[in-house]
């Protein structure tokens, strides 16, 4: 197990290499350069002119320059961001990544939940009309032009219903006389969120080992302790209405892009279900008599979801790009929406770093998911 | 699987070709009638398998309904509307004092913030929208054959290379780097047609095919030609690739959808050179501040609409071939 | 009658399909006393495994039971809502399952998928107790009792089918079916597995229906064998009796196409042709197309399942007579 991690990482962290290599030879290769975007103020005298280049090091060949760069990035020196001047864009990207993070994985998680929940009910119920509505609904869900999905969700949801604000991070006249800052809050959020599911991990774990009889009781007994102590410490703070307003804004980038993705998720667990359903060890369950909600459950899903899982794999790209639809149309400040606006206005340092960053996250994806897999199929842990 | 489809029918086509004398006659038609015959022959299989499905049936109705849609423009164009009103990109309804004005008889689907014709528009585009899909998918189906075939027959080296490559592009989340780079340099649709198309088939595509021609290279007729003299070039071009085009043509309808998709999304950001676009209209609406007024909906529902509808199409066929090249999803 | 554990009477079960009825199971009864092994032999393909499906009630959705009664213990079985068969499923009648490679579900330990048949049926008082049975039946099957903490893919054919024995004996059943238990396995293995299979069932005095393809496991392990041809059974008696006098000639050309080494020498002889397709079964009695002493009314009636004394069964018009 330990030996399969590690190769995966080695291996993950020789693509990361190449990924920087590519990014970088990608915007090197960019006709023009600072020199032209920048500089182009005709108060500068040639010398001048000269004198900037060479302090930007673009004087210097591709090779020697991608060194320093290399070396930079290694010290964790990203540059300064033009756009945000005179703020490093470490600092930029320090601020929003955990707010990407956020919308990527609990997106991600709700969808694959919903999706799998979805899909192997529906495989259960095989024809009819709730097949093939859900289908239906499933590939419409899967082909839509995202933003147009997204457009219509802050139209019906936040226009029309007022459920929820039409975009942003958060609502500035609300925050002004906040004693605390919406980073700060955000952060505490981010804490208590981990905590908590750390600990029903490890409740679940721990109750799943008692007898049969302590079992649920033990179980949701604990949860309703942590659901208590989380409520309990916000509650303490005086800051929980601020960090509701948080949590409102949050609600529809996720939601929209949680929708999107479960789509495919759900068809694809369902046709994954269709042939589980015919192997042997679905009928010795069945012969065990065990109830139909439990063959399906433990045996069928369970190695239904191993396809699944792999599949997280090539969902990661088209996560990533929707997470970038999805916070330009809610004008929701995370690292997408923050790559969009650095392209646009040619701020390359944080283009650079946005993308670095899309990167660590794509690997990282990689990474978990391949070791949720090694966790789901014993035939992998053991070899 | 698909192998078995190609095959049999020469079986059929010797055995009961022509009574009794079925054999000889096969024999001496020509070669390249028989492989013709051989191919109608599948593709007459093959569709009847298609055609029990009726979600791969209403895909097929929505491409052709696009399809007469694309053609009926240039028509309409040189006989009913009066071009200098009803051309897409620079026309302009003068008769009309406000724009966007709401659908009428004159224009079915109203007038854009510049005071052009919706219709006219959204059927200029589909041509767009054809054309970038259909050269993605080629670029994307060729690479991917070619690659996947050569990887599979020669391994080693080779596949090391072009597996851990498509392993990065699949973890690249594409619209994204298209973003930075259609925002730095001019981006025609051509050339996202280009990059489309080789990401598409040196990633993931290239994975499926090339497993799928592994399962072919073990095949007993691979090594009889081996046996019969036949080189590695010969073998690939003439045994592996043929029996991979049914899943390449699948893949291709993925592709499709993939491109559609991708052009949408750039257009929409404003970042693509072209003329017009689906996703351009709705960029069109959104700078002119029309984004959330659903009032005006055919400033933005039919080119969403579209879209949508487009890529479901194509998404719909390939699942449908792909339930008659793999039996196993088939329902019993 | 009460020493009757299984009793069958008149099953018939068919699969629907596209392409019309399979007639899978036909007017099949027999009885099973308690702690004794019945074998159910036949070519592949004649409706064994679906008997031993429509026993547990484990059918595929296009599976009709068209007619008949199963009493387990004076319990009828056809006639019971889906939640009450649920408890007779392993508590009553468990099964050693064919293909023991798949069986075994591959993401679950060993261990925890008997656990889960025992906690299904409420026998759980605590996980020690629960464990230390498990423990009991892996030595009583001869596995090490460790190996309850493994995987299925960590084991070999034979302990696998050795673990699907000790799952089937979890809930301490009334009759256990064993179809095809060692066929998947090397001859040494089957030939080991099988004499503690016999072992087993003499101790714990069990109820068993063995099924399987193979006339000589059927004649090692049990007391009475019924033949099946063509979704009917055509002969049943002892097993003894089958051996010594064969009424059927169907039965009579199974035996002669296995080689025997303990008796004379003699020519094996192959039974020609193949079993009918259960979709259009030929008329009358199903085996007179490759009967040799097939007459009109073979193809016309169809013959009774009767007895001819000693509780020896047969289904013909011609009952072969011992020395023909």
């Amino acid at each position: 197990m330990t030996r399969y991690v590690l190769r995966r990482l080695a291996q993950n962290v020789l693509t990361f290499f190449i990924f920087l290599t590519a990014v970088y030879l990608l915007l090197d290769a960019q006709p023009g350069d600072y020199g032209n975007i920048w500089l182009s103020d005709p108060r500068l005298t040639p010398a001048q002119r000269q004198a900037l280049r060479a302090n930007l090091g673009l004087d210097k060949p591709v090779l020697e320059r991608y060194g320093l760069w290399l070396r930079n990035i290694a010290r964790g020196d990203f540059g300064i961001s033009f756009s945000n001047y005179p703020k490093p864009v470490l600092d930029v990207i320090f601020e929003r990544a955990p707010r990407t993070i956020v919308l990527f994985l609990t997106s991600t998680i709700l969808a694959y939940y919903l999706g799998f929940l979805m899909g192997k009910i529906l495989a259960w119920k095989r024809g009819g009309v709730v097949e093939y509505g859900t289908t239906v609904v499933g590939v419409s869900l899967y082909t839509v032009f995202l933003p147009w999905f997204a457009l219509m969700m802050v139209w019906l949801f936040a226009y029309t219903l007022g459920l929820f604000p039409i975009g942003k991070f958060i609502d500035p006249l609300f925050w002004r006389r906040a004693p605390i800052d919406a980073n700060t809050v955000f952060h505490r959020m981010l804490l208590t969120a981990f905590i908590s599911t750390l600990l029903v991990f490890v409740l679940s774990n721990f109750t799943r080992r008692l007898n049969p009889r302590q079992r649920r009781p033990a179980f949701w007994g604990g949860f309703a302790v942590v659901v208590a102590a989380v409520i309990g410490y916000w509650a303490s703070t005086g800051v929980a209405q601020y960090a509701l307003d948080i949590l409102r804004h949050l609600v529809l980038p996720i939601g929209t892009l949680a929708i999107v993705n479960f789509a495919g998720i759900m068809l694809l667990t369902r046709n994954s279900m269709l042939e589980t359903q015919r192997e042997d060890y679905i009928m010795t369950a069945r012969a065990k008599g065990l109830p139909e909600k439990v063959v399906r459950d433990r045996h069928a899903a369970r190695n239904a979801l191993l396809p699944v899982a792999t599949s997280f794999i090539l969902a990661i790209a088209f996560v990533l790009d929707g997470g970038v639809i999805t916070e330009t149309i809610f004008s929701w400040p995370g690292m997408g929406l923050t790559l969009l606006e650095a392209a646009l206005r040619q701020d390359i340092p944080m283009v650079i770093g946005a993308l670095v960053f899309t990167g660590i996250m794509a690997l990282t994806g990689h990474l978990l998911a391949d070791i949720l897999y090694a966790f789901l199929d014993p035939r992998i842990r053991y070899s | 699987m698909n192998n078995l489809s190609r095959r049999t029918p020469l079986c059929e086509a010797m055995t009961d070709g022509a009574g009794p004398g079925g054999i000889t006659a096969a024999l001496e038609t020509p070669l390249w009638k028989v492989r013709l015959m051989l191919f109608w022959r599948g593709l007459k299989s093959n569709y009847n398998l298609f055609r029990q499905n009726p979600v791969g049936l209403i895909g097929l109705g929505i491409i052709v309904f696009f399809f007469l849609f694309m053609t009926a423009h240039p028509i309409l164009m040189s006989t009913v509307w009066d071009p200098n009103v009803y051309n897409p990109v620079t026309g302009h309804d003068l008769t009309l004092a406000y724009h966007p004005s709401p659908p009428s008889a004159t224009h079915l689907l109203g007038t854009d913030p510049l005071g052009r014709d919706v219709l006219s528009q959204l059927m200029w585009s589909t041509r767009a929208a054809f054309m970038l899909g259909i050269v993605t998918a080629l670029i994307t189906v060729i690479v991917a054959t070619t690659v996947g075939s050569i990887s599979a027959y020669f391994g080693g080296l080779v596949d090391a290379i072009f597996m851990r490559l498509a392993d990065l592009i699949i973890m690249t989340p594409v619209i994204t780097i298209l973003i930075v780079i259609s925002s730095l340099i001019d981006v025609q649709l051509i050339h996202l047609a280009l990059v489309l198309g080789l990401l598409g088939g040196f990633g993931g595509t290239t994975i499926i095919i090339k497993s799928q021609a592994l399962t072919i290279k073990v095949r007993a007729y691979i090594e009889a030609a081996r046996v019969a003299g036949g080189n590695d070039a010969h073998i690939i071009t003439h045994h592996i690739i043929p029996n991979l085009m049914p899943l390449s043509f699948l893949y291709m309808m993925f592709s499709v959808t993939n491109a559609i998709f991708s052009e949408s999304v750039l257009s929409f950001f404003g970042l693509l050179n072209i003329r017009m676009s689906w996703g351009l209209m709705i960029y069109t609406t959104s700078y002119s501040g029309y984004l959330l007024d659903f009032q005006r909906w055919w400033l933005i529902f039919p080119a969403s609409v579209s879209i949508s509808l487009l890529c479901a199409a194509f998404y719909l066929v390939g699942r449908a071939l792909d339930e008659v090249i793999n039996p196993r999803l088939r329902k019993r | 009658m009460s020493d009757t554990i299984l009793k069958v009477d008149d099953l018939t079960m068919h699969y629907t399909t596209r392409a019309g009825d399979v007639w899978a199971v036909d007017n099949v009864s027999f009885s099973l006393k308690k702690g004794e092994a019945l074998g159910l032999v036949g070519e592949s393909g004649c409706g064994k495994t679906s008997i031993a499906t429509t026993l547990l009630r484990l059918l595929p959705e296009n599976a009709v039971i068209k007619g008949g009664h199963i009493y387990l213990d004076g319990l009828e079985l056809i006639s019971l809502k889906e939640e009450e068969m649920r408890k007779v499923r392993w508590h009553r009648i468990s099964m050693v399952f064919q293909a023991a490679m798949n069986a075994l579900n591959p993401v679950h330990k060993v261990g925890d998928q008997i656990l889960e048949a025992m906690e299904n049926h409420r026998l759980v008082e605590s996980n020690e107790a629960a464990r230390q049975h498990i423990a009991s039946l892996f030595r009583l099957v001869g596995l090490d009792p460790r190996l309850m903490q493994q995987y299925p893919h960590e084991f070999s054919g034979g302990m696998r089918q050795r673990a699907i024995i000790a799952m089937a004996l979890s809930c301490n059943p009334d009759l256990i079916i064993a179809d095809e238990p060692t066929t998947a396995l090397d001859v040494i293995v089957q030939d080991k597995l099988l004499r503690e299979m016999i072992e087993l069932q003499n101790k714990l005095e069990m109820s068993m229906i063995y099924i399987s393809h193979d006339i000589a496991v059927i004649a090692e392990v049990s007391d009475r064998m019924g033949v099946m041809y063509a979704g009917r059974l055509v002969e049943l008696a002892s097993t003894t009796e089958i051996f010594k006098h064969p009424l059927h000639p169907y039965t009579h050309g199974l035996m002669s196409a296995f080689p025997s080494i303990v008796g004379p020498k003699r020519k094996l002889t192959i039974l020609p042709g193949e079993p009918p397709n259960l979709l259009h079964p030929p008329p009358g009695c199903r085996f007179h197309p490759r009967c040799p002493f097939a007459t009109m009314i073979c193809s016309e009636q169809t013959p009774e399942f009767r007895d001819l004394g000693d509780n020896h069964y047969v289904a013909c018009w011609h009952p072969m007579e011992a020395g023909r």
